[in-house]
C-alpha cells in the first residue's frame, strides 16, 4: 500500500517506521527537515520537506498514487484541511486524521473522515488505569 | 441578525466596524491571539472577544446557535475552512463566508459546500490583469454552477483569430461570443462577423478554456518564448 504521512513527530515517525518495516511504500512529509532525525537509519521510505496543507506539496509527495493518507501534525485544523484535500480533491481511499479536540473529531467523523482524538483516548486510559485491579 | 466574525486582522476588524454602525446587525468579533484581543477589547468593548472560532465549546458560549452568519477571515485557510464547517454542520448556521488566502484552495472550499468565498489574492490578481493593457484575456465573472465564465478578450495584431469570420474559427466547446466592440461600437456578432485587431470581445467560455481562448486572440509567440502561465 502507498501511504503518505503528514507530520514526522513522535507519532508520525513511529507509525511510518512500522509501516515501512511491514513493506509498505511510505512517504513522510514535514515542514522541518530536522524532524526526520526521529526516523531510524533503517527507514527505507521517502522523506519530503514541505507543508501538507499545500496541494502542490501533496502532489509532489505522491498523493495522487496514494492508497492512504494520515494527518499527524500538531494542528487540528491543519490536519482537517489536509485530510479533506486528500479525500475530496485527490480521492485518496483511506484518510486518517488526528484531532486533539474530541468535539471536532466527532463532527468530522460524521462528515466522513476517519478521525481519532488522543485527548479522549488518553482520558479514558487514565481513568481505566486508576480503577485497574480494584 | 447576529453575525460572528472569526479573525480580527485588517479584514475582520474593518468589516466589524463597517457592520457595527448598522443597527440591524449584532456583531461579534472573535480573535485567537490574546494580545490582539485585549487591545480590541479596550477599543471596541464587548464587540470583541478572545477565543478560537473553530472550537465548539467556545462557540456555544458566544451563542453560535442563534447566529445567522459566520464570516471567517483569518490569514489561515485551514482555520477559515474549519470555522465554516463547524458553523454549518454543528450549529446549523445557514450562511458562511470564508476568506480564501491562497486561490489554489478555492476549489476545496467549493467542493465542501462553502460557497461564498472571498479571495483577496484573486481579487488583487484580477485587478492587476485589468490594469495591464496588453492582456489578451481578462476574466470578468466566474459562473460557479456551470463552470463557465465571462471574459473580456482583446484581439491583438497578427492573432490567429484576426481576419477570420466567426463561423470559420475553431472555438473551444461551450464558447459564446456575446459582443464585439470595435471602433463602430458594440455589436452582437453573427457567423459572418470578422474579427479585427483592436476589437474587444465579451464572451462566455468554459473556465478550462482560458489558455485556448487566450492563444486565439494573442499575437503568436516569439520563437523560443515560453507561453504565459495561466492564472491559478
Amino acid at each position: 500500500m502507498k501511504i503518505v504521512i503528514m507530520g514526522c513527530g513522535r507519532v508520525g515517525s513511529t507509525v511510518a517506521t512500522r509501516l515501512d518495516a511491514e513493506g509498505h511504500d511510505v512517504t513522510i512529509v514535514d515542514l522541518e527537515t530536522q524532524a526526520f532525525r526521529r526516523l531510524p537509519d533503517s527507514f527505507g521510505g521517502e522523506r519530503f520537506a514541505g507543508s501538507g496543507v499545500d496541494d502542490r506539496v501533496l502532489i509532489a509527495a505522491g498523493i495522487r498514487e496514494a492508497d492512504a493518507f494520515i494527518a499527524l501534525t500538531q494542528g487540528d485544523n491543519r490536519n482537517l484541511f489536509a485530510s479533506q484535500l486528500a479525500k475530496h480533491l485527490f480521492r485518496v481511499e483511506t484518510v486518517v486524521t488526528r484531532v486533539y479536540d474530541p468535539l471536532r473529531a466527532e463532527l468530522f467523523a460524521d462528515l466522513g473522515l476517519r478521525t481519532f482524538s488522543p485527548t479522549r483516548i488518553s482520558g479514558d486510559l487514565a481513568y481505566d488505569s486508576l480503577f485497574e485491579g480494584r | 441578525m447576529y453575525i460572528i466574525i472569526v479573525g480580527a486582522g485588517n479584514v475582520g476588524y474593518g468589516l466589524a466596524l463597517e457592520l457595527y454602525g448598522n443597527t440591524d446587525y449584532e456583531v461579534l468579533l472573535v480573535e485567537r491571539q490574546r494580545q490582539r484581543a485585549l487591545l480590541l477589547r479596550e477599543e471596541l468593548g464587548e464587540l470583541a472577544v478572545e477565543g478560537d472560532g473553530t472550537e465548539v465549546t467556545f462557540l456555544e458560549r458566544i451563542g453560535a446557535r442563534r447566529a445567522d452568519l459566520v464570516i471567517a477571515v483569518t490569514g489561515d485557510d485551514a482555520h477559515n475552512l474549519v470555522a465554516c464547517q463547524v458553523a454549518r454542520h454543528h450549529f446549523g448556521i445557514g450562511r458562511t463566508i470564508a476568506r480564501v488566502n491562497n486561490p489554489r484552495n478555492e476549489r476545496l472550499f467549493q467542493l465542501l459546500g462553502i460557497e461564498a468565498t472571498v479571495s483577496a489574492a484573486a481579487a488583487v490578481l484580477a485587478q492587476i490583469e485589468v490594469d495591464l493593457p496588453e492582456q489578451a484575456l481578462i476574466p470578468l465573472v466566474k459562473l460557479r454552477a456551470s463552470g463557465l465564465e465571462v471574459v473580456d478578450l482583446h484581439v491583438q495584431e497578427d492573432a490567429s483569430a484576426a481576419g477570420v469570420a466567426l463561423r470559420d474559427l475553431d472555438l473551444p466547446e461551450r464558447t459564446t461570443i456575446s459582443l464585439v466592440i470595435s471602433g463602430e461600437g458594440a455589436n452582437v456578432p453573427d457567423g459572418d462577423t470578422v474579427l479585427r485587431p483592436g476589437d474587444e470581445i465579451i464572451a462566455i467560455i468554459d473556465q478550462q478554456a482560458e489558455p485556448e481562448m487566450r492563444a486565439l486572440v494573442s499575437a503568436p509567440l516569439a520563437p523560443g518564448a515560453e507561453p504565459r502561465e495561466p492564472t491559478p
